[in-house]
């Protein structure tokens, strides 16, 4: 290959964003970060990479296989940001150790990880997120999974679900049914994945009572509105710990008041496969697209580990993700049509002056880098895809519409 | 483009395992008859079901899929060990047992090492690699069986159901990598957002298939 072409190359799973679709996603992003801030919830802006240690405990697994990893001057290995979850836990606990609580922090900008699971083809993706940090309530699980429906309404989606589940639910049922940890974890393995054959043909192998294989089995079809809970209850044992369906049935009950329990589907068979979390999780799906559009849940553990004993929950938007399907479903607003400026000799002070003002107006006004006749104007002003020309020459402005070729009006304005 | 969101649409992988799969689904209750009848045309619609049929190659059914052109996929567990994608695997439909093996020349004494022709290149790199052997992967579209004949590859990996085509061909079977039925598979985004219909489908499936067991 030669060296020019070398150089015109992207590495795999990272891309260029080009005109138009760059624009849509800050918009995009603006728009999320903007519903964020309504709801409360202060921005904080992380590094691009850190120390490994802060991402040791929580994401061992994914050290050695998934992340950027690389040797700063003095040889401590860093990491290119894998997640916020764990930088802005690190934030909690220094900076904003004395601020009154519950701390609420968003968040957006890119995370890396080498491509796989649940994101795709792509190795630098966008998430902007929130974490809720102080509360363990019902209420503040619900307060996550209803700003995340209304992001993605705002967004312009609206047959998405939000999956909600809770890891403690499925651990409980193996714990009673007197599943070992290896044989859980396996099985876990394949709810994550939805591995719903496999998961049979495990269940089976398993030295288990005939109930407990039912039981275990039955659970991908928990799924659906608050009956679900009810189900749910009949396939624990006699003495098993009930508390997951109780949280679960607290949130529910808000999740009514908040009025967005039409977008959650109850889903007892959903695993996260992030080992951080503790509580109530889930996810939001839509048709055509084979990832979540957002996910989280709570994770009362993590903040210990830094220093700080605080419950919490977060969620993030997998922008890149939303942005896919707001594109192919043509929900991205259009661009908005430009104005194109261009002048004569002698009649550029008059052209620049008035470009300026209707900026200021809000108008996007692009002005040609040279004189010209009225004839190249509108020449350029078509090939920039503008909607109007603006000609200004000897102490006039001809306005002439571009959008048919060929015939535009002309008026001649003062 | 998209159907509205109480449409289901399958995708059918033609082949061999289209006929029990158009039989499986008529014993659950889907009138099947035009498409076995009109067999040139690749979309068919039960409009009272609402329900799309279409027909694809079965290498191409997990793409299908995945992008969600089709909710659900009807297609065998080789595919879907070769192209790994995240698709959710909700039954085991029982149709075309066979198995993914490795098989030589009757007489030689297995492989340790050297090359390996398959349709499946990506299995056999994970099943080998595994192991810790040199080899080599030389990808083949089909008639796999002449590739040790030639003296092209050591050994082959293959689906193999009865064994008449590797006895035939003088090669024998030496390891099992993977037992292969075909899977009904359903694309996240389908399966959580129209969960009630495909639940519904997938149980009148197993509902025939427990019948057959029973």
């Amino acid at each position: 290959m030669n060296e020019i072409l070398k150089r015109l190359l992207t590495p795999e799973g990272v891309r260029d964003l080009l005109p138009d679709l760059a624009g849509r996603k800050r918009k995009l992003e603006e728009l999320i970060q903007d519903i964020f801030s309504r709801w409360g919830y202060r921005e904080v802006s992380t590094p691009a990479f850190e120390y490994s240690v802060n991402f040791d405990t929580e994401m061992k697994a994914d050290l050695e296989e998934n992340l950027y990893r690389f040797p700063d001057e003095r040889g401590r290995t860093l990491v290119l940001r894998p997640d916020f979850t764990l930088p802005l836990a690190r934030v909690a606990a220094t900076h904003l150790a004395r601020e009154a609580k519950p701390l609420r922090l968003c968040y957006g900008g890119s995370i890396f990880r080498y491509a796989g699971g649940l994101q795709g083809k792509q190795r630098e993706l966008t998430q902007a997120g929130v974490e809720l940090m102080g509360a363990g309530t019902a209420e503040s699980d619900a307060e996550i999974i209803a700003l995340a429906a209304e992001v993605l309404q705002a967004a312009g989606l609206l047959d998405f679900t939000l999956c909600l589940g809770h890891v403690g639910f499925l651990d409980n049922l193996l714990a009673a049914y007197g599943v070992t940890p290896e044989a859980g974890e396996k099985i876990k393995h394949f709810f994550s994945k939805k591995d719903f054959v496999s998961l049979r043909e495990l269940v089976q192998s398993l030295p288990l009572a005939s109930e407990a294989a039912e039981a275990v089995l039955a659970v991908p079809g928990l799924r659906g509105g608050a009956e679900v809970l009810e189900e749910a209850r009949k396939l624990l044992p006699p003495g098993a710990d009930m508390t997951p369906l109780l949280t679960l049935q607290d949130i529910w009950a808000v999740l009514a008041d908040y009025g967005v329990s039409r977008f959650v589907t109850l889903d007892l068979g959903m695993v996260r496969m992030l080992n951080y979390y503790t509580g109530m999780v889930f996810e939001g799906y839509t048709v055509g697209l084979g990832y979540p559009l957002c996910g989280g849940g709570r994770y009362d553990q993590l903040l210990v580990n830094f220093g700080i004993n605080l419950p919490a929950v977060g969620f993030a938007v997998s922008v890149d993700h939303l942005l896919t399907v707001l594109e192919r479903r043509k929900l991205l607003p259009e661009k908005k049509p430009s104005l194109y400026l261009a002048y004569s000799a002698g009649s550029r002070a008059a052209a620049l002056a008035a470009a300026q003002a209707l900026r200021k107006s809000g108008e996007k006004v692009v002005v040609s880098v040279q004189e010209s006749t009225g004839e190249e104007a509108a020449r350029q002003g078509r090939a920039l895809g503008a909607l109007r020309l603006l000609y200004y020459h000897g102490g006039k402005c001809t306005e002439t519409a571009l959008d048919s070729e060929g015939g535009g009006k002309d008026a001649t304005l003062k | 483009m998209l159907l509205s969101n109480d449409w289901l649409t399958i995708a059918l992988a033609k082949g061999r395992i289209l006929e029990p799969a158009l039989e499986l689904f008529a014993a659950a209750g889907f009138d099947t008859s035009r498409i076995r009848e009109e067999s040139r045309k690749l979309i068919f619609t039960l409009e009272e079901e609402k329900l799309r049929f279409v027909l694809a190659k079965p290498t191409d059914i997990p793409t299908y899929v995945e992008y969600g052109a089709a909710d659900l996929g009807v297609v065998g567990k080789d595919v879907l060990l070769e192209v790994e994608k995240e698709l959710y695997e909700l039954l085991d439909l029982q149709i075309g047992p066979c198995r993914l093996s490795v098989a030589c020349r009757a007489g030689s004494k297995g492989f340790a090492g050297g090359y390996v022709a398959t349709k499946y290149p990506r299995i056999t790199e994970r099943y080998f690699q595994g192991q810790g052997k040199q080899f080599e992967v030389i990808k083949l579209h089909g008639s796999v069986e002449l590739a040790p004949l030639l003296q092209l590859a050591d050994v082959i990996v293959d689906l193999v159901s009865t064994g008449k085509t590797l006895a035939e061909n003088n090669l024998v079977e030496t390891e099992v990598i993977a037992h292969i039925t075909t899977r009904l598979v359903a694309n996240p985004g389908s399966y959580q957002v129209k969960g009630k219909r495909v639940m519904e489908l997938a149980e009148r499936l197993r509902a025939v298939l427990e019948r057959k067991e029973g």
